[in-house]
């Protein structure tokens, strides 16, 4: 906290101008993001009609008990759970994969780095469209390559098959994601001390203690916050999944927000679907708390501050 | 023990891998754009694009609203760039250097935001938007956009102030500068690859969005680009590699512009999240 | 008229006193040093003045306005920045302009385009254009006032921070450690040129530094400051020849003061079993005291007295003109062993000395630059002349 104290110390102006600084994002983040949710969670105690969205008569907790009663959403939790974790793994995994990569220098690499970036810039509606297509059972370029291979997969209608089609969305993801952790994790490799890793080096060290004790302790603290990052957009990840699969088959890739979804929009139940909006966002505001109490746990291990 | 030269070759192998599995999909899009109707449900797969086919990126124009959709898009993002930056600049400088009560609070707002999900505010949104007559409008799309943005290029904009010496301010002050003139004649410049890199991200976020495009827009000639292609998704009677030629023509301009800006964007994220 | 008038004033961090009732007034033209180690308020004093803190008591009054409520701006003061603080995104030119177009700047300048023509219009008039040019000419800037400042050398960098401090002509310049930054050679070059700007320009000058040389050669004044609080305030021959305690005797002088112990029994002060000649007043009552002698105010010899201090050599260092000798007194100690130095009284000798470990001296303090401290209080014990 010495950065905060020397800032008050140092550029103490009039105390009303923070205030004035803040106060446009401040109002406009009241309007569009707030009081919307703030609308949402009255709405989840409500029973409101998407075709009489002004008609919400109060009923408590009736929609929190029907969708813990109906059994439907531990398939939606559990779901959302296998997605989120296995999008965390992934996309962090090949992403600190490709950033080792591109961290050794070789001929192209700043053109290799631009590249990898490629995926990231796609909009999520192309990307729906072209992997629906690469999946697409006939005629798709995967099945066909998997069927060159002797693969058994080969032929399968991955979206429509409920064991293949989160694996299917999953692969999706993680090519779309894995390019910011990549250099996000890049970024942080260059504030690896090059004399630590020498020093392992002159110790006798291989790659994988060097990685150990020179790189992985530089790097943890960001993989730690892109864990959080990865977490919490793919609890409110729609597009993609929406578009590909629409959470189908029979539930496979039903996540949290395309529940919520359909039950606003296909069964126009706004009420249920608000009280979804809200279990969600508890869980991401606990992922959150989990997060800083891991970092200060982490912190307070590393004898910091 | 493996030579360092066969070790070498791994790693252009691996990078080579990497860079196939990031840029294929991309790639199958334009090869599958340029495959004759014909070819594409063949036995074998066409790997390599049919340059006599280049037409078909002529008559999509005239067959799809393309153009109107491009148009569309791009105001939706222009906007949303404007706006986010006007709106992000001077709390990202409060917020990297002031100390004041409500500092934790606007924190916390602008990260929480992270955790909303477009389709959980969609409804509100409607309502709220019909109030302000702003439904089916260019300018409520922007507005509806900006909410996601402003949050995530504050901390960027932060990040990239936290890094300019509290000296420079200091000697600013003491040449006679008040609190906005520091902030204008000073810090905008100073940070102006990171706000660049704010920018694309900004114009990215207009140009990819779906939701609300999808949602808080109904008529025609008003469509986004991500809304119009997204109704091909699933739908039949339009020719694949017409919708494929529509995708190229959606994500190319991102991308190439993307490559540009891949430099001051990487720098000027990574300056507000690795030190956060 | 004093150019500048501190009166009272302190300055708390939370619960911490980082600056303890400072009075201090100074004459235009002077040349203030603040002195001390790091930690010891001299930035914080420096940047009160500036306006950069804010003070928590007393006032502050430059050119007979009283400023400690004024924004830094309107102090008419210029302050150059231990890192110089040049703006990386103007060329040394408009850095140095930039105090001038502050001082015509109105809000719409910030707008697009018209903004900036009209910041040309300050930059190209005749005023400027002719200042900048004459600044430039004093610190020979001239060549360069086209480039950037990342593309300048630690001491051109450091002449265009004072270059733009010296076109404001105000009435105070304010500088923290500007030589810091600088490799040794430098410093010694650049510490004469900004007492030649001194003398040519004009003004009153506030420096801090925690370098003694620095604080002597260039100050008219010097304030050596210890936790908040001033320990001496004068001249530099002052506070060498005359030092109001024993901090400020072991702060300045290389090496520093020996401070020997002694007793004084009401007529007499004894080291050991030696009596000295001391002058103090009668009375004063019987305590422990301190004889503070420095270096070079002791003479060496190889054959040993009764009348004399006697002790063996325990250290020799040459260093170029005067070789150091540590001389470790078979019948008396000194008070700096504390703080991690000899036990031993430091001699300079002129030359190459040849004398080596071990051998037995006698040594003489001349009484006329012996200086009493109360070893209780460290405070000097004032002799009778």
């Amino acid at each position: 906290m010495k950065r905060a104290q020397l800032a008050r110390e140092r550029l103490d102006g009039h105390p009303w101008t923070p205030y004035l600084f803040a106060a446009p994002v401040g109002i406009y983040l009241l309007l569009f993001q707030f009081y919307p949710l703030i609308q949402q969670f009255y709405m989840s105690f409500t029973a409101t009609d998407l075709l009489t969205p002004t008609v919400n008569p109060f009923v408590g907790m009736e929609n929190y008990s029907f969708l813990i009663e109906d059994g439907e959403l531990w398939k939606v939790l559990s779901v959302t759970a296998i997605y989120t974790v296995a999008c965390v793994v992934f996309a962090i995994g090949v992403g600190l994969g490709s950033a080792l990569l591109l961290d050794s220098p070789f001929i192209g690499r700043s053109l290799a780095r631009a590249l990898i970036t490629i995926p990231w810039a796609a909009p999520s509606v192309a990307v729906a469209l072209i992997f629906t297509w690469i999946f697409n059972s006939q005629y798709g370029i995967f099945n066909r390559a998997l069927t060159e291979l002797g693969l058994q997969l080969g032929g399968e209608n991955w979206l429509d098959n409920a064991s293949l089609a989160l694996p299917a969305i999953l692969l999706t993801t993680v090519w779309q994601i894995f390019p910011f952790s990549s250099v996000v994790i890049l970024a942080a490799l260059q504030g690896v001390p090059q004399e630590l890793k020498e020093a392992a080096v002159i110790d006798g060290a291989d790659r994988l203690n060097i990685f150990k004790t020179a790189t992985w302790p530089t790097i943890q603290p960001t993989v730690l916050m892109l864990t959080l990052f990865v977490t919490i957009w793919s609890l409110r990840r729609f597009d993609l999944i929406w578009l590909m699969t629409q959470g189908g088959p029979i539930g496979a890739t039903n996540t949290m927000v395309i529940e919520l979804y359909r039950q606003g929009f296909v069964y126009r139940d706004l009420g249920t679907a608000a009280s979804i909006g809200m279990i969600g966002l508890s869980i991401a505001l606990l992922v959150t708390v989990i997060y800083f109490k891991v970092t200060q746990m982490t912190e307070q291990a590393q004898g910091k501050r | 023990m493996r030579t360092s030269r066969q070790l070498e070759h791994m790693r252009v192998l691996a990078v080579l891998l990497m860079l196939g599995f990031a840029a294929f999909p991309i790639y199958w899009m334009f090869v599958t754009s340029m495959t004759p109707s014909s070819e594409l449900f063949a036995s074998s797969p066409r790997l390599l694009p049919a340059w006599s086919q280049l037409s078909i990126y002529a008559e999509i124009f005239n067959t799809i609203p393309v153009a109107t959709w491009l148009k569309n898009s791009f105001l939706v993002a222009a906007g949303t760039t404007v706006l986010s930056i006007l709106l992000a600049v001077f709390p990202a400088y409060a917020l990297s250097r002031f100390r004041f009560a409500g500092l934790a609070v606007l924190g916390f707002a602008l990260f929480a935001t992270q955790m909303l999900p477009e389709a959980m505010l969609v409804v509100p949104l409607y309502s709220i938007f019909g109030d302000l007559n702003l439904l089916n409008t260019i300018p409520g799309l922007v507005l509806a956009n900006t909410a996601f943005v402003v949050p995530v290029i504050t901390w960027i904009i932060k990040g990239a102030i936290d890094s300019i010496p509290f000296e420079i301010e200091e000697a600013a002050r003491v040449d006679g500068c008040s609190r906005l003139d520091i902030v204008l004649g000073i810090v905008i410049p100073l940070v102006a690859p990171t706000l660049a890199a704010a920018a694309v991200i900004s114009f990215f976020h207009g140009w990819n969005e779906y939701v609300f495009a999808q949602t808080l827009v109904s008529s025609e000639n008003l469509r986004t680009a991500s809304v119009g292609l997204a109704s091909f998704v699933g739908e039949l009677s339009t020719p694949i590699h017409s919708v494929m030629a529509v995708g190229v023509i959606y994500t190319l301009p991102a991308i190439i512009f993307y490559l540009f800006a891949q430099r001051y964007v990487v720098a000027g994220m990574t300056a507000g999240s690795v030190k956060g | 008229m004093s150019a500048i008038e501190i009166n009272n004033v302190s300055k708390k961090f939370g619960a911490k006193e980082v600056i303890r009732d400072i009075n201090v007034s100074i004459d235009e033209g002077d040349f203030l040093v603040l002195l001390g180690p790091s930690g010891c308020g001299k930035s914080t004093l420096l940047r009160m003045l500036a306006g950069l803190e804010s003070i928590s008591s007393g006032e502050i009054v430059i050119g007979g306005k009283r400023v400690d409520q004024l924004p830094p701006g309107d102090r008419d003061i210029a302050f150059v920045f231990q890192s110089y603080a040049l703006y990386p995104h103007l060329s040394v030119r408009r850095n140095m302009a930039f105090p001038l177009l502050m001082q015509e700047f109105r809000l719409w300048y910030h707008l697009p385009i018209i903004g900036a023509m009209a910041k040309r219009r300050i930059e190209n008039s005749p005023r400027v254009v002719e200042k900048i040019a004459k600044m430039s000419k004093i610190l020979g800037l001239t060549d360069m006032l086209d480039r950037f400042p990342r593309t300048l050398s630690g001491g051109q960098r450091q002449r265009v921070a004072l270059g733009r401090a010296m076109v404001r002509e105000p009435e105070v310049f304010l500088m923290d450690e500007p030589l810091s930054n600088l490799d040794a050679k430098l410093r010694t070059s650049m510490r004469s040129e900004i007492s030649r700007l001194h003398k040519e320009i004009g003004g009153t000058f506030v420096y801090v530094t925690h370098d003694q040389v620095e604080a002597m050669t260039m100050g008219t004044k010097i304030a050596l400051m210890r936790d908040g609080i001033i320990q001496q305030f004068g001249t530099a021959r002052d506070i060498y020849t005359d030092p109001a305690n024993t901090y400020v005797a072991r702060f300045i002088g290389t090496p520093p003061m020996n401070l020997i112990m002694a007793k004084w029994d009401g007529a007499r002060m004894m080291v050991g079993s030696l009596a000295i000649a001391a002058n103090l007043s009668p009375t004063l009552a019987a305590s422990d005291v301190l004889l503070g002698v420095r270096p070079n105010a002791i003479t060496l010899a190889t054959d040993l007295s009764n009348d004399s201090l006697n002790g063996e050599v325990v250290m020799v260092e040459h260093v170029g003109a005067d070789s150091i000798i540590a001389v470790r007194l078979k019948d008396g100690r000194t008070a700096h062993n504390d703080d991690g130095d000899l036990d031993a009284v430091m001699v300079t000798v002129p030359g190459y000395c040849m004398l080596s470990m071990g051998q037995a001296v006698s040594i003489t303090i001349d009484p006329h630059q012996m200086i009493l401290f109360s070893a209780a209080t460290g405070e000097r014990i004032r002799r009778l002349t």
